[in-house]
């Protein structure tokens, strides 16, 4: 099944059509929080309007993330991470792109496989490089107090002390190329994504 | 609750330099970890910036790895004096002990999702007394519900005595709240009907230990790092008090550190130690005993025992009879040491004793644990042969629940026995003791009035009530529940269930009025009629105890919302203060307890604040292991409230018991049984305490005794139990991620998302037989629970032998039924299903028997089979957004 979002959604996720400005008056916006916990499950967002919502439920869209290309979907091998920085070349900025082989929430690609993480602990700032897990789909356990993720549910920790799940990098697929959109969980060490 | 799904931040407010800066402690696990709060007003908008100049952690972010990050778990906001703060809780990055990096688990370092904020899931924390009305629990005043209770209580201590009134409580929600329980319910109510939250009755959790003198929490944290061989039975500390395992044992390890783990299930900590050369010892359930003796033996058979101490440290046989055989033996440790079956003479009688038991032959024990023989071998090898150059490696022994509730005394007697051939006791790196559960937060304001309980073994010796079995005989007419489930905590849950069904909801008389008379005339009637009234105190509503059973609820404010004080498993005492309102109407349990025993007519709880209640109860802290006394001296000579001192120690605290030195300065106590510590030559200064287990042990003489082991006391209820047909062992335990009930845990979105529900880890052999897949609901369930039904006067040595019960009619098989999500992993013994161990709505104790171990009056909560078969697929199995089925033990 295509998994290639709608354009218009991307802008209005990542705050490209001044869907921002308008945030919180439109009663069809979804936001990167949503997407991402649907995304396991629906592979084609639709844009429907909730009926009887008020519009001041509406979720809004604020962080404004890069679209930065990634790598092709066609170069990637099961259960070779591809490493890349995202969503600046900042502290903690350390990302890995992999196709796990099974499907996976938030997975792009016709077998919906492909995550992107975040490679900082999120317990006390442990680097995760090196630490993949093809038997198990996993990053870990985590050099310094041994936390494991889980990457085919959203980072979560299979066994360990993370305060938060592994910050997931939101993937879109143009064609054959793989962006990164958007992030989903504050990076470690930072009190914003955004702003260090 | 608002959302079972967590939805990440991504972004958190920082403090600002000016923030208010509150210093305590982790409200969960034993290790007690030390917290900062960083409060400031939501008003204004004010919120720190990210260079180090413009936040209170004087950091630039982003931080370093181990630094001050704030995770967006540790961020909330409160009241504080009515107006809203915003409150940021992490680690204390500066503290000395414990923590001492910043480390924390995840327990702690999500603590800010504890706190209560109604736009959060905590949102129905109690606010308000409520009395049940026409079935409903309504919305009172204190004055309206404290009335009606103190009626009824009254009434019920004079009608039916003092032993109808029941009192089951926490033993460990802070030393304030602890110690004016129990004086309410030991010195005033003098109820015999009362136990903490853990046991059916209010006996020692480790009789061997008791036996032998070894106090439970004797080790400090250090002494677990400098052991050269540790030995860990049933537990994973990685798991349930991690900064012990991360911070102590982790760096142990990679230092060298030999680590055994007796265990069934492997969990990170094991597998961590496994990849670093460490042992695994993958025992069947209830198979410790024959285990240890066995690496006893292999020690004594090869000399490999630490003569040494075991001359200079244990008793020989006139000092064993010594103290023993006098006075009335009313208590349970002489009668223990009395009875034949324990005491030995000395060393070598205890290893001819040894010597001749067939289960403590390595290759039988093995057969009977289903273990690899060699490992008895390795783990006998690690921990006492000596070295090339003579000397021997420092060992030391920890246990936790896995190991002291499967076979409680004879376990913690075998124990015992093997910590001293191998020289554990007091030295560093060189200890035995308790690793620890909850933290230790009791205060006794009473003594337990053990000849008013019926229960009587033989040998002329009684032990306390067996509360359950209390009530199940219809005898408990009034239960006042403190801030535990009761039901669920306890063992063949779910016939307790019905009883207490059949002695609250079902009676006829019920409360259809709104008048107090009628009220009052009522909850008597039903008490008259062979029925029971339940108070219940807690910060959630919990089914059933208080949403189904409590005829009054009262509720109580906790952790940060009272100044509070407790100890951790190395007895350091810390101060736990308020730093944002309780809410709505809510007390905390000593204002509560005290208010009732005025209503009541008892003298002596006019407390102003939780100081005072600490201060009146300072002096029955002296010789106890966290004794304080000497700090409220000490702060009364400063001018101080005892609060106020304690204060002053922050996250380091202060580590029991306590001494004072003729300067008046304060000297605490690394390790307990210090055999090289010289006390002061003057001795105690003013009230100080010195006693034998500063220097020595909790014995008779000082010295340790060692002890038999005998297999055959708990044989017939092991060979009985053990699983039939396609039965397996169904045991439980706890998980790292959630704490007891899951009360703070089934309201942090976060851990929800993990742990939605309870499981059972099976392995993949029996999934297979029955068609079973990760992510599948399954059914666990048994028809043969047995529960001991009567309470009988023991005259026999024999009575109380399971086989015995049985065969004289005094168990009933009662049947359960639980279900679970299945994880499917290798990581647990193939024989053994493996769940947490208190969810209130999938309780695995429904699977455990409702039978004490005889000897102590303790239930082995680990010992349950049962039979799994698939029900269907979960919700989990392929969402992606809650639980994972990877495996826990990735090294």
């Amino acid at each position: 099944m295509e998994t290639r979002l709608d354009p218009k959604i991307v802008q209005a996720i990542n705050g490209e059509n001044d869907e921002a400005k308008k945030a919180g008056t439109r009663p069809c916006l979804m936001n990167r929080r949503q997407f991402l916990l649907t995304g396991g499950i629906a592979t084609t967002v639709v844009m429907v309007g909730i009926p009887n919502m008020a519009e001041a439920q509406t979720p809004a869209v604020i962080s404004t993330y890069p679209r930065k290309f990634i790598t092709k979907l066609s170069s990637l091998k099961v259960d070779e991470p591809f490493d890349f920085l995202y969503p600046d070349e900042g502290d903690y900025s350390e990302s890995m792109l992999v196709k796990l082989g099974t499907k996976a929430g938030g997975g792009i690609g016709p077998k919906e496989d492909v995550v992107g993480f975040n490679y900082t602990c999120t317990h006390q700032g442990g680097p995760l490089q090196g630490t993949y897990q093809a038997a198990d789909k996993a990053l870990g356990p985590c050099p310094l107090h041994l936390t494991t993720f889980d990457l085919t549910r959203h980072g979560i920790f299979i066994s360990g002390q993370a305060y938060q799940s592994l910050p997931q990098v939101l993937l879109e697929l143009e064609g054959d190329d793989i962006f990164a959109v958007g992030m989903f969980g504050l990076i470690y060490g930072r009190f914003d994504n955004l702003r260090g | 609750m608002s959302t079972p799904y967590y939805i990440p931040e991504e972004s958190v407010p920082l403090p600002p330099p000016d923030a208010d800066v509150i210093s305590t402690a982790c409200d969960y696990c034993v290790v007690a970890c030390g917290y900062k709060v960083y409060r400031w007003p939501v008003a204004g908008g004010k919120v720190g910036g990210p260079k180090a100049e413009e936040n209170a952690f004087g950091e630039d972010f982003p931080v370093a790895p181990l630094g001050n990050w704030i995770a967006p778990n540790q961020h909330n906001i409160v009241l504080h004096n009515g107006e809203p703060h915003h409150v940021v809780i992490v680690p204390d990055k500066g503290t000395d002990f414990v923590n001492f990096d910043g480390n924390s688990s995840i327990r702690g370092g999500a603590l800010a999702k504890k706190v209560y904020n109604p736009q959060t899931p905590t949102r129905d924390r109690l606010k308000s007394p409520m009395i049940r009305m026409f079935g409903v629990l309504m919305p009172v005043t204190w004055d309206f519900a404290l009335d009606i209770a103190a009626e009824v209580g009254n009434y019920v201590l004079k009608q039916h005595g003092t032993n109808a009134y029941g009192v089951k409580t926490f033993s460990y929600g802070y030393m304030e709240n602890t110690y004016a329980i129990t004086k309410y319910a030991l010195r005033h109510v003098r109820t015999a009907n009362f136990t903490f939250h853990d046991t059916p009755s209010d006996v020692t959790s480790t009789p061997g230990f008791r036996d032998a003198g070894f106090d439970n929490f004797g080790p400090s944290y250090d002494d677990w790092a400098d052991a050269d061989t540790l030995l860990m039975c049933g537990t994973d500390p990685y798991e349930t008090k991690t900064i012990l395992f991360t911070n102590f044992i982790m760096p142990a390890i990679q230092n060298g550190q030999r680590a055994i783990f007796m265990v069934p299930r492997k969990t990170a900590g094991v597998a961590y130690a496994e990849k670093n050369g460490g042992l695994y010892i993958d025992i069947q359930p209830g198979t410790d005993l024959p285990v240890v003796l066995a690496i006893a033996r292999v020690i004594v058979e090869n000399g490999w025992e630490d003569a040494e101490w075991i001359q200079q440290w244990v008793n020989n046989k006139w000092e064993s009879s010594s103290g023993f055989g006098q006075g009335t033996r009313n208590t349970p440790w002489q009668w223990r040491t009395t009875w034949g079956k324990f005491q030995t003479a000395g060393f070598e009688d205890w290893k001819k004793w040894l010597l001749a038991q067939e289960y403590s032959k390595p290759e039988v024990a093995a057969e009977m644990a289903q273990i690899d023989v060699a490992k008895i071998f390795t783990a006998a090898r690690w921990m006492a042969a000596p070295r090339e150059d003579g000397s021997r490696p420092k060992t030391s022994i920890m246990i936790e629940k896995g190991f002291y509730w499967s076979n409680n005394t004879g376990n913690t007697q075998a124990i015992s026995a093997l910590g001293i051939v191998c020289g554990c006791g007091g030295r560093p790196g060189q200890v035995i003791g308790r690793a620890g559960g909850h933290q230790r937060g009791g205060l006794r304001g009473g003594g337990y009035p053990r000849n008013k309980s019926p229960e009587k073994l033989p040998g002329r010796r009684r032990r306390a009530i067996d509360t359950d079995r209390y009530l199940m005989s219809g005898h408990t007419r009034l239960a006042h529940v403190i801030g535990t489930t009761w039901v669920q905590a306890m063992c063949g849950t779910q016939s307790l269930q019905a009883k207490f069904d059949e002695l609250t909801t079902r009676n006829p008389h019920q409360v259809a009025s709104f008048s107090k008379q009628d009220i009052i005339d009522t909850l008597k009637r039903r008490v008259d009629s062979g029925g029971m009234v339940v108070w219940n105190q807690d910060i959630y509503l919990v089914d059933p105890i208080g949403a189904r059973y409590a005829d009054i609820v009262f509720p109580a404010s906790g952790w940060g919302e009272d100044t509070f004080t407790r100890a951790n498993g190395e007895r350091r005492i810390r101060l736990y203060p308020k730093f944002y309102d309780a809410p709505g109407e809510s007390k905390p349990d000593w204002w509560i307890i005290a208010n009732l025993a005025k209503k009541m007519g008892f003298e002596g709880f006019d407390w102003k604040d939780s100081n005072e209640v600490l201060e009146e109860g300072a002096r029955f802290s002296r010789g106890s292991r966290k004794d304080f006394f000497m700090v409220k001296v000490a702060a009364q000579r400063e001018g101080k409230t005892l609060h106020q001192k304690f204060g002053e120690f922050g996250t380091n605290g202060i580590q029991g018991p306590v001494l004072m030195d003729r300067d008046g300065n304060l000297i605490e106590t690394k390790r307990l049984h210090d055999v090289n510590r010289s006390l002061p030559e003057e001795g105690p200064i003013g009230s100080a305490v010195f006693n034998k287990k500063l220097t020595h042990f909790n014995s008779q003489t000082g010295k340790c005794n060692i002890q038999k082991a005998p297999w055959d006391l708990f044989s017939s209820y092991w060979e009985w139990l053990k699983p039939r047909e396609d039965e397996i062992w169904i045991s439980s335990g706890r998980i790292n991620e959630r704490w007891q009930s899951g009360y703070d845990d089934r309201r942090r979105p976060y851990i929800v998302q993990r742990w939605p529900e309870n499981w059972i880890e099976i392995h993949p052999k029996v999934a297979a037989a029955r068609n079973i897949e990760s992510g599948d609901y399954v059914q666990v369930y048994s028809d043969r629970i047995p529960v001991q039904n009567n309470t009988i006067v023991g005259v026999e040595g024999s009575d109380f032998d399971f086989a015995t019960l049985l065969k004289n009619g005094h168990i009933e098989l009662t049947r359960a039924s639980i279900t679970a999500v299945a994880i499917v992993t290798p990581a647990v013994k193939e024989n053994l299903g493996y769940m947490d161990f208190l969810h209130t709505a999938q309780p695995a104790n429904a699977l455990a028997g409702r039978v004490v171990d005889w000897i102590s009056g303790n239930y082995n909560y680990k010992m349950g089979v049962g039979k799994v078969q698939k029900i269907g697929e979960s919700p989990y199995k392929k969402q992606f957004r809650s639980m994972s089925f990877a495996r826990r033990d990735i090294a």
